[in-house]
């Protein structure tokens, strides 16, 4: 023991007397983790925040499909659903997209039917009547809005129409809200120029959870143009998009990885004549080559663990206290209203192994056959050179 | 093919393992075709020194097979949500007939590179190191092993399609059933029980035995014992140690202990397990080598560490399994 | 041995800070007045929220979850998925049941 706590003081020693070439190494591993780290950490986090707000999402949502695209369905189906044993509530929604082709911007227009006191994170009220409308905070910010100011719209009929801002969601459901403008429903059904009887899709309420899967079969079955979709099936989506998401983002940050793989190879290998002699005296004072390989391996590690807990501790700052600010921009594509990420942690001894093992085992194969060429230096051809 | 961070870990650990481990390979077949002790060649010095490039590489190998384990089970786990029916990762191994087959590569390969390690550690102690040709060979066989489990872990994550739908542990280790696991879940507690503690009661008599007398015989009862015990152990906690983990009579998974509302007392279990029955095995395995001279001193100094280390580790894991069916309100068998 | 001590002393701060970290992380996580999960979530049964609003470009990408299988490509036949989220999003779920077979000649 005490001859391996002396062998760790020489690595450290040695570590300190070639300052510069290790803090490059260490500084350029740190940000390796932290980045694979960061996309770890966000996506992670909003995995877990998608799965339990959604969590509260309608049972089952009933498209129609017609000629392979999404259609207006008759709300004549609703009655036809509702008389399903074990189905509550169907409620017919109305939606739809908007777009403003001066800011490029794309909104999710909803309509509301009747307006519920006192919801949570909405500051102001939602549209009591035809005239008013409730924004989402990636909008108010985007065109500077307030309770009170006006919005103006062009409907299907290529006609302005105003409407007057009565609630803002607050930014904490920004994640939900940051693109949404609510209308009356009526107002939102003329504005689209929907057809009477029909409505863009339904939201069924089961009573038993576990029979979600067996009505949404049933409704298929008496709706063939329809495609139900389970609330297992839209938080089996969040699931996946964010696996793949995170899958895909790590194998980009893949390349980062095997430059710094390069750069630490590069760094193991080329040792300076100092270094080589500084081998060979020890092994001609008595190490041999096991010592030697100890020595390299306390030196990776002490190289590793300082590099991974660092990584870990700057990514986690960033995303949890920056809101990502670096990756945002990755993630944001071509949106232009892009929410802020006020995430919840949700981090685990799982994610900092996966971690550990996605940027630690490269590192020691890199250096590995560098390590052992050092370790065999003949100190007889090292002293005399 | 699912993209998860731990999957993508394993996949490239894997592959950077079984590339190095090529590479020793390579390195091994010309030792193995070139090796002379007696030589003072440049060759053969140049050999000896190739002999540490070789051993560092299994390992570190070792070390991340030992993790790569552990991980592979963790990210089974993680990933059981998503498929339809499954409840931790009997689901998600049966979503595809390969998994449980990894599971079992991951095993063999835990004992084979614990026994290279070792073999290693004891022949570059000696002066001769008369285990050179052996251990090659053996490296020879390690190399696939890792190639054969990194194919299976890819096609087994590849094959994996997150609408399947698969069973969970409740259908597979419940009783009634015609399959393998069930006829396990279903061997009577109370038999099953006396079994198990007596065959831990014979691991440990034979353990002290050893660690008391010279004799060859016992380290070879103890390689037996070690076998037996490892085999017991595993039907039993699929049989009776994993109800009383749950409190459930009809609970029989062996993965779920492994989860945090187990408070992951399925991991100390299982290393206790493996690590206990690798010490009991590597005496009475070594015990042929000891007609070596030096390798016999070398045995010697360490067969007594081995041995209290895998009594150390048996205690823990009867204790660990005995802890719920001495104190544990739930009683599974009434007198 | 002045150095090992700097250096595990070091190395159990860094550890230490970032196990203060997950420990505030799962602090805010059981928190409900940091998370609001309670109230999302009742914004989300209200409305009948089915997505996140994060991606606002295209719709498939605004509802990722009510979008089939073929959306990103039905503006028009082997269309190219050209929003750059898209490349990042797996297709949704559930796939339409539809099936296309042939027979021949005189099959019945």
């Amino acid at each position: 023991m005490a001859r391996r706590l002396n062998i760790l003081e020489h690595a450290l020693s040695s570590l300190l007397r070639r300052k510069q070439k290790n803090l490059a190494i260490i500084v350029v591993y740190t940000l390796t983790v932290a980045t694979i780290a960061s996309v770890l950490f966000l996506t992670q986090s909003l995995r877990s925040e998608a799965v339990n707000v959604l969590a509260a999402a309608p049972d089952i949502v009933v498209q129609r499909l017609a000629a392979g695209r999404h259609d207006l369905i008759p709300i004549a189906d609703a009655e036809q659903i509702r008389r399903m044993p074990g189905v509550g509530k169907v409620e017919p929604r109305v939606w739809g997209y908007y777009y403003d082709s001066l800011k490029k911007v794309n909104f999710t227009l909803m309509g509301v039917k009747d307006s519920p006191t006192n919801l949570p994170l909405l500051q102001g009220t939602f549209p009591a009547n035809n005239e008013q409308c409730t924004l989402g905070k990636g909008i108010a910010e985007a065109y500077g809005v307030t309770i009170g100011d006006s919005l103006v719209l062009v409907d299907s009929s290529n006609s302005s129409k105003l409407y007057q801002v009565s609630g803002l969601f607050i930014a904490d459901s920004e994640l939900l809200t940051n693109d949404l403008i609510l209308l009356q429903e009526a107002e939102l059904r003329r504005f689209f120029k929907l057809p009477d009887g029909r409505a863009t899709d339904l939201a069924v309420e089961v009573y038993n959870q576990r029979e979600v899967a067996t009505l949404a079969k049933k409704i298929k079955l008496a709706l063939p143009d329809s495609r139900p979709i389970g609330k297992t099936e839209i938080l089996h989506t969040y699931d996946t998009v964010f696996n793949w998401r995170s899958g895909i983002m790590l194998t980009l940050f893949a390349s980062a990885l095997i430059a710094f793989c390069i750069l630490a190879w590069d760094k193991a290998t080329g040792i300076s004549a100092d270094e080589k002699r500084e081998i060979g005296i020890l092994k001609a004072i008595g190490w041999d080559t096991n010592d030697v390989l100890l020595l390299k391996f306390w030196e990776g590690l002490a190289i590793s663990l300082t590099a991974f807990l660092l990584g870990a501790i700057i990514a986690y700052l960033h995303v949890f206290f920056y809101g990502a600010g670096l990756l945002a921009p990755v993630l944001q594509g071509w949106s232009v209203l892009f929410p802020q990420f006020n995430l919840t942690p949700a981090i685990d001894l799982y994610q900092l192994f996966v971690l550990a093992l996605l940027t630690i085992v490269p590192y020691i194969a890199c250096t590995i056959v560098p390590a052992w060429k050092t370790a065999v230096t003949d100190p007889d051809s090292v002293m005399r050179s | 093919m699912i993209l998860n961070p731990g999957i993508l870990a394993l996949l490239l650990g894997s592959s950077i393992a079984f590339l190095m481990l090529l590479y020793a390979a390579g390195l091994g077949l010309k030792i193995l075709s070139a090796w002379d002790p007696q030589s003072s060649s440049e060759q053969q010095l140049l050999l000896e020194r190739k002999t540490w490039l070789v051993s560092t590489i299994v390992n570190y190998a070792f070390g991340f097979v030992v993790l790569s384990g552990l991980l592979f089970i963790y990210t089974v786990e993680d990933i059981h949500r998503l498929f339809i029916g499954a409840m931790c990762a009997t689901g998600a191994l049966n979503a595809n007939e390969i998994g449980w087959l990894v599971l079992l590569v991951k095993i063999i390969l835990f004992f084979a590179a614990a026994l290279w390690v070792s073999l290693n550690r004891l022949d570059q102690c000696t002066e001769d190191t008369p285990l050179v040709r052996p251990k090659y060979i053996g490296l020879l066989l390690l190399t696939p092993l890792v190639g054969l489990d990194l194919l299976l872990q890819y096609s087994y994550f590849s094959g994996l399609q997150p609408e399947i739908i698969t069973s969970c542990c409740g259908s597979l280790f419940s009783l009634g059933n015609d399959s393998v696991a069930s006829d396990i879940a279903g061997l009577p507690p109370a038999p099953t029980m006396i079994a198990f503690f007596i065959c831990g009661g014979l691991f440990l008599i034979t353990l002290v035995l050893s660690l008391g007398s010279r004799q060859a015989i016992f380290r070879y009862l103890l390689f037996f014992a070690s076998v037996l015990f490892f085999f017991i152990s595993l039907l039993s906690i699929i049989s009776f140690i994993s109800l009383y983990i749950y409190q459930m009579p009809t609970h029989h998974c062996p993965f779920d202990m492994l989860q945090q509302n187990y408070g992951y007392i399925g991991y100390p279990l299982y290393i206790a397990l493996f690590g206990g029955c690798f010490f009991g095995l590597l005496p009475g395995l070594c015990q042929p080598l000891k007609k070596n001279p030096s390798l016999k001193r070398e045995i010697e100094k360490r067969e007594r560490h081995w041995l209290l280390l895998a009594f150390f580790a048996i205690v823990v894991f009867l204790a660990i399994v005995a802890w719920p069916i001495l104190f544990s309100p739930f009683i599974l068998l009434s007198y | 041995m002045p150095r090992t001590r700097l250096f595990v002393l070091f190395i159990t701060a860094l550890t230490l800070l970032l196990a203060v970290l997950l420990a505030q992380g799962i602090r805010q996580a059981a928190n409900p007045s940091f998370s609001q999960r309670a109230e999302k979530k009742a914004l989300v049964a209200t409305l009948g929220l089915t997505d996140l609003s994060i991606w606002s470009e295209a719709r498939y990408t605004r509802h990722p979850s009510q979008a089939d299988l073929f959306t990103p490509f039905q503006d028009y036949p082997g269309a190219f998925d050209h929003f750059p989220a898209g490349s990042i999003i797996a297709p949704g779920q559930p796939k339409p049941q539809t099936t296309l077979s042939f027979k021949q000649r005189g099959e019945q």
